[in-house]
């Protein structure tokens, strides 16, 4: 029976080892990360989206408070991607002849919604409920910064993954602000 | 008679239950140290008051299959070792070249995002239960537009937050990857999907003559209204319109109150208020009238909670939850329910204190003394003696007793039956105390005498509807219903999952699942619940009252609604009128009534005495005695059969054999015995109209003459891949045979013969784990007395000398305390858990290899003699030991301690070494040897549409081990509630409820903070019932495994004593060696007594 299992293992082992070979190029673990980036991290993954939004133009210049739109932030485990009707919120009368801006309200009359492409992106087995770390301390929140976990997105035409967002990185924070470490705080 | 196989070849193997008598070894613990039971090693089994099946008892009864080629396929999947290497390091291969990179996600918004809809937030939306005519309010909990848990409407009258298993299983409904997508319809021989503007257009072109009729099921709301408005408006009437329900209980109880005292209605059951209850074949915990509403008031009058508990007497031929939980049970012969409940009666008449009217008390001597003839010889014949008749007669007039009669299974004294019920009801004073005829009863859901009445119109008319029905497999193939429907011209089947009548109807209209459906039910007398849509159409169907009103639209004869929504909220402003909501603008109410679920008064009717000529329509039809007897009662889990495509109910054990995905021929051991077969022979059972094959289970107490076998299985191959060949159809033995006085189908008590085929067929078990080995610490009664004594006191169960250092001081401990003396094994739990956590179902094939994946079972003990023995269920979990053994063995650090008591699994780390489970003693550990997707493993394959997973847990892949988590998500809820509002965690607002907890109809099962001194769960914790599972007897500083476990049992209350040892005396002529075997374990376990007398009663001195 050993002799069998050594013998079903080692085209196994051999492509295991190949692929590994091949992978030089990139961080030698990297074949097994499934990152849709470049990075074994995912950080500097900057997806072209189907709108062109810029987060400098609305958070930076017009200085919009991120949860202006992302309004769920505060109130669910999901940021949320705001609905085509807070775009058009305003859209309804500013920029309306912007080509891009003609598209967003051709999508809103067609009730087609727009199909982002998401940056950050946890793997499923990772729960992370956004409204308790984005609520003011005063409101029983851990009171963080948008900006500490998604970067300075207020200064990019492009939004781009700037943290790791891998669990080393989560448990720094956890550990620095006495945080909840058990396994089960993000693992169920 | 005869069996061809050499009995018992394989006993020399390892795994024999229990060595032969002859066995040096036998009743010898050479492991054992001293007066230590509790280590006792399996192998040398010296057998406690437990059993978990009956080869522990009569080890010939257990066989292995004589000759390999008789045995059938144990799984579909049969790879070989090597094979299956090759298999995974192709996977292995094609996994590391082709994924390199992960996909890319999307994130689609709202177009226009409701007000205070949040993605990653709940909505609830309260409707009503479709799946039977009891109409128990449901909150629907959905995320992202989609349902992802049901939940008890928490103050609906008549399920108060409790759900049945049935109605947990509603969501894999409504996302089964098999439902029709669109409407066919049948040109010849070739069936062609359609459009519904199509199918409305042809349907409309049949309307053309006036014969047209509708069957459909039992519902108590405005729907069989609209059916009626609906035929008479396309010319036909309404007369046409014929109601139908398998579980004719109602039927025949309505039937029986309208001879009685002309009100066709059902008396509601408020058993909390009863001290003594008589069940007579009655199943009201399992299928019922209302089992919810039962189970509540039952437990509320039944469970321990000081001296005055009630006692519940359960007299049955076969097995139901209802007798399994009673607290003495006679098996009685299949059929004499009526001569039981008759004896009764006499007893209770002979009985100076009888109470009722003295119309009543004649009325009763004229029926006994006009039934004089049949009560000849009763007393033999039920095997109840006068005396103890007198005795229960008396025990029921001294405190407020009710008799309650009549299970699923029915024969041609099921109305008679109801009758002699209402008799005894009336001399012990039961009406208006604890059955409520005249305040707020129940409402019949289907009208009496239609069947006959269909049967007979049928002929003659030109179009058939079944709505919701599926009359080819709910009845008996010798009532002709198949060529009955052939001979119908035009026949359409509207269902929302198609069924056996479908292939021959020639259209076959997918309808909405209940959960997208308009609708309503009148659960009792004046109080309405209201079903509303909480999902779309996931299917291109249609709601069954729209097609009727688009066909009748298209053949130009609208019924003048925009809707079904319209209808009934036009049916809903004469409600607002009846309930007297004046205050509320018309215009708003159905808005109102949308957002709080259901609406009403309580109502009285006047109930007249007792009809004078009542004995003359009390007719008892005969029968005959003795012989075998086909009982082919309603499962508690699939029903008729119309909830088999349902995995999880499939999955589910049976509380009773705990078989799973299969039909099965229940037999009392010693009728087994005498026929000469064994456990899991395929016999041949030869009924009056046909015969079938299943395999033999020999379930101790049943009637010598039972044989049971449960509806719900043996659909078609083509009716699915999950029921399509699972198991037979009792019905087909079936000769054609009606009750007396109603016309319903008898299924029940018809005589048959079984044959051995000499062939053996395994039945998928998921409770088959060796002899418990006389634990005591695994389940534990307690009688009354005892439970008395000790109220008020209390123990510290956590007070346990520990060598290893005290975790430190947390703010919580999660624990939970299952009450055993409330359980009744319905298994709600299970199912509402394995929605809830996102559980697989394995299929048949994989549950025979024991790889079921329940985090919550039911495990079930029998005890005392197998002819009568009692039953205890025991719902077994993760344990969230404080020192668990899973957490040390595991290299990877995948299971390890939160220091709040939970046991945490860590998937993502896990990688599979299962050394965990092997480490658990309670064997709940479950480890995933499939990622378990739609059609992917084995030949039954498993529902796992994406869209009925809960997104709040991680879907577990193959290679993992999961368990229960105390349903963390709900725990980690709470905690933000908490921090957020404000509320602390376990206050009004923000209580934590498991699933298993929040479905419970019964409420065994409380979850809380041990720290917190004013929590349930703490405070059961404390009583001196309460004990860990494995963790010894703590009032005696035995410890057991020592594995202090968070969740805790309090041991079930029993008033009957429990003998020690040995197995309470009645074996049988047939088992002498056996109990000679037994009694010198007896002698041997002697010394270990005095260990053990705080808790037992009674020291069983031993038969031998």
């Amino acid at each position: 029976m050993r002799s069998a299992i050594s013998r079903s293992l080692l085209p196994l082992l051999t492509v295991m080892f190949a692929v590994m070979a091949v992978g030089t190029s990139r961080p030698a673990y990297a074949w097994w990360m499934y990152t849709p980036g470049d990075t074994v991290d995912n950080v500097g993954y900057k997806p072209e989206q189907p709108i062109p939004f810029s987060h400098k133009l609305h958070a930076g210049k017009n200085n919009i408070p991120c949860q202006y739109c992302h309004s769920a932030a505060r109130r669910s485990s999901s940021a949320g991607i705001p609905p085509l009707n807070t775009c058009m919120g305003c859209h309804r009368l500013v920029a309306t002849d912007k080509p891009n801006i003609k598209k967003v309200t051709e999508h809103y009359n067609n009730n087609d919604p727009i199909q982002w492409i998401k940056v950050h992106d946890l793997p499923d087995h990772v729960h992370f409920p956004h409204k308790i770390h984005v609520k003011d301390k005063a409101d029983g929140g851990a009171g963080i910064e948008c900006q500490q976990c998604h970067g300075k997105v207020q200064e990019m035409d492009v939004v781009e993954q700037v943290a790791p967002l891998q669990m080393g990185w989560c448990i720094g924070c956890h550990k620095e602000r006495k945080a909840k470490l058990e396994c089960v705080a993000c693992h169920y | 008679m005869s069996t061809t196989r050499e009995p018992n070849q394989n006993s020399e193997t390892p795994f024999a239950p229990v060595p032969g008598s002859d066995d040096p070894r036998r009743g010898q613990e050479v492991f054992a140290p001293v007066g230590g039971p509790f280590e006792a090693p399996a192998k040398n089994v010296v057998s406690g008051p437990y059993y978990k099946g009956v080869e522990e008892r009569l080890p010939e009864l257990a066989q292995r299959p004589a000759d390999p080629s008789s045995t059938e396929a144990k799984s579909g999947f049969n790879v070989d070792r090597r094979d299956l290497l090759k298999l995974f390091s192709a996977s292995a291969v094609a996994g590391t070249t082709a994924c390199v990179q992960r996909p890319v996600e999307k994130a689609i918004p709202f177009v226009n995002q409701p007000v205070d809809t949040w993605p990653g937030e709940p909505t609830h939306y309260a409707t009503t239960c479709g799946d039977c005519s009891a109409g128990c309010g449901v909150m629907v909990k959905t995320r992202e537009g989609r349902p992802t848990k049901l939940e008890g409407l928490p103050d609906h009258p008549v399920n108060a937050g409790s759900l049945c298993a049935v109605g947990q299983a509603s969501l894999q409904a409504l996302f089964h990857p098999e439902r029709q997508q669109r409407p066919t319809i049948r040109f010849g021989s070739r069936v062609e999907a359609s459009e519904w503007n199509d199918v409305f257009e042809n349907f409309a072109g049949k309307l053309t003559s006036d014969k047209i009729g509708i069957l459909t099921n039992g519902a108590t709301g405005h729907r069989h209204g609209f059916f009626k408005e609906f035929l008479e408006k396309v010319g036909s009437n309404a007369n046409r319109l014929y109601t139908f329900d398998s579980n004719s209980l109602a039927e025949a109880t309505a039937e029986a109150h309208r001879l009685a005292y002309g009100l066709s209605a059902i008396p509601r059951a408020d058993l909390s208020k009863a001290k003594v209850i008589v069940g007579v074949g009655a199943d009201f915990l399992d299928v019922g009238t209302s089992l919810l509403y039962n189970t509540k008031g039952y437990t509320e009058a039944h469970a321990f909670r000081g001296p005055d508990k009630a006692k519940h007497v359960q007299f049955e031929s076969f097995y139901t939850l209802t007798g399994a939980r009673s607290d003495q049970r006679f098996p009685i012969p299949p059929g004499s329910e009526t001569l039981v409940t008759l004896l009764l009666v006499n007893s209770l008449l002979k009985n100076p204190g009888v109470k009722g009217s003295a119309g009543a008390r004649s009325q009763a001597q004229a029926v006994l003394s006009a039934n004089s003839g049949l009560l000849n010889g009763a007393y033999e014949n039920v095997g109840f003696t006068e005396a103890n008749f007198d005795k229960l007669a008396e025990e029921m007039l001294t405190a407020q007793a009710v008799l309650l009669a009549g299970g699923s299974a029915f024969d041609e004294n099921a109305t008679t039956l109801q009758l002699a019920a209402i008799l005894a009801n009336e001399l012990i004073g039961s009406y208006e105390t604890v059955l409520f005829l005249q305040k707020d009863w129940l409402p019949a859901p289907v009208a009496t005498g239609d069947l006959q009445r269909f049967l007979t119109d049928a002929k003659d008319l030109d179009v058939l509807l079944l709505i919701d029905v599926d009359p080819v497999f709910t009845l008996p193939p010798s009532w002709g219903v198949t060529e009955l429907l052939q001979k119908i011209p035009t026949v359409a089947v509207l269902c929302d999952f198609p069924n056996e009548s479908a292939p021959f109807a020639k259209y076959v209209l997918n309808t909405h699942h209940w959960l997208e459906s308009w609708g309503d039910e009148q659960s009792v007398a004046g109080l309405w619940s209201v079903r509303q849509p909480s999902v779309r159409p996931t299917t291109d169907s249609r709601q069954a009252e729209e097609i009727l009103m688009w066909v009748a639209a298209a053949a130009k004869k609208p019924l003048g609604y925009e809707n079904y929504r319209a209808y009934l909220k036009k049916k809903w402003e004469d409600i607002r009128t009846v309930v007297g909501r004046t205050e509320v603008p018309a215009e708003s109410y159905f808005d109102l009534v949308l957002q709080h679920g259901f609406d009403g008064r309580n109502s009285t009717q006047a109930v007249p005495d007792l009809s004078s000529n009542f004995s003359s329509s009390f007719r008892y039809v005969d029968t005959g005695r003795g012989g075998l007897r086909l009982v082919a009662p309603l499962d508690f889990r699939l029903r008729d059969g119309r909830h088999a495509w349902k995995p999880v109910l499939q999955e589910i054990p049976d509380a009773l054999t705990t078989v799973t995905w299969d039909t099965w021929v229940a037999l009392n051991p010693v009728t087994v015995a005498k026929l000469g077969l064994r456990k899991f022979d395929l016999v041949k059972v030869e009924g009056p109209a046909g015969s079938f094959e299943a395999s033999v289970y020999p379930l101790p107490g049943l009637h010598p003459d039972a044989v049971v076998v449960p509806r719900g299985n043996g659909h078609t191959k083509q009716n699915g891949t999950i029921q399509g060949g699972n198991g037979i159809n009792p019905l087909v033995a079936f000769g054609r045979a009606q009750d007396a006085l109603t016309g319903a189908p008898v299924t029940y008590g018809q005589a048959v013969k079984i044959t051995a085929t000499g062939k053996f067929y395994e039945l998928a078990q998921t409770q088959k784990h060796n002899d418990i080995a006389n634990r005591k610490d695994i389940i534990q009664e307690i009688p009354l007395a005892t439970a008395v004594a000790n109220m008020g006191k209390t123990q510290d169960l956590d007070d346990v000398p520990n060598l290893y250092p005290a975790m430190p001081k947390q703010q919580h401990r999660w624990g939970m305390t299952i009450d055993l003396g409330k359980c009744t094994g319905c298994n709600a739990c299970s199912v509402a858990c394995s929605i809830e956590n996102n559980v697989p179902q394995v299929g048949r094939g994989q549950v025979l290899l024991g790889r079921q994946m329940h985090w919550m079972q039911i495990d079930r003990y029998f005890s005392g003699p197998v002819e009568a023995p009692e039953v205890t269920f025991q719902p077994m979990l993760c344990q969230h030991c404080a020192q668990a053994p899973c957490e040390g063995v595991c290299p990877v650090f995948a299971t390890s301690h939160d220091p709040e008591g939970i046991n945490q699994m860590t998937y993502n780390r896990c990688i599979g070494t299962r050394y965990c489970a092997n480490a658990c003693p309670y064997k709940i550990r479950r480890f995933n040897w499939w990622t378990h997707r739609w059609n992917t493993v084995g030949a039954r394959p498993q529902d796992r549409n994406p869209r009925a997973l809960n997104p709040d847990v991680t879907v577990r892949t193959r290679g993992v081990m999961e368990k229960c988590t105390f349903c963390y998500q709900r725990v980690r809820d709470a905690r933000h509630r908490e921090k957020l509002n404000g509320i602390p965690v376990g206050q009004p607002g923000n209580v934590i409820k498991t699933a298993c907890q929040q479905t419970c109809p019964a409420d065994a099962i409380t979850f809380g903070d041990l720290l917190d001194t004013t929590s349930q769960a703490s405070q059961q914790r404390k009583d001196m019932r309460a004990y860990l599972a494995l963790n010894g007897e703590h009032a005696l500083k035995e410890y057991g495994l020592k594995t202090m476990p968070s969740v805790s049992y309090l041991a079930k209350v029993s008033l009957t004593a429990k003998p020690e040892h040995g197995h309470g005396g009645g074996h049988g002529e047939q088992q002498g060696g056996h109990g000679e075997q037994h009694g010198s374990q007896g002698e041997q376990k002697g010394g270990h007594e005095g260990q053990h007398g705080a808790r037992q009663v009674k020291k069983a001195k031993k038969n031998g």
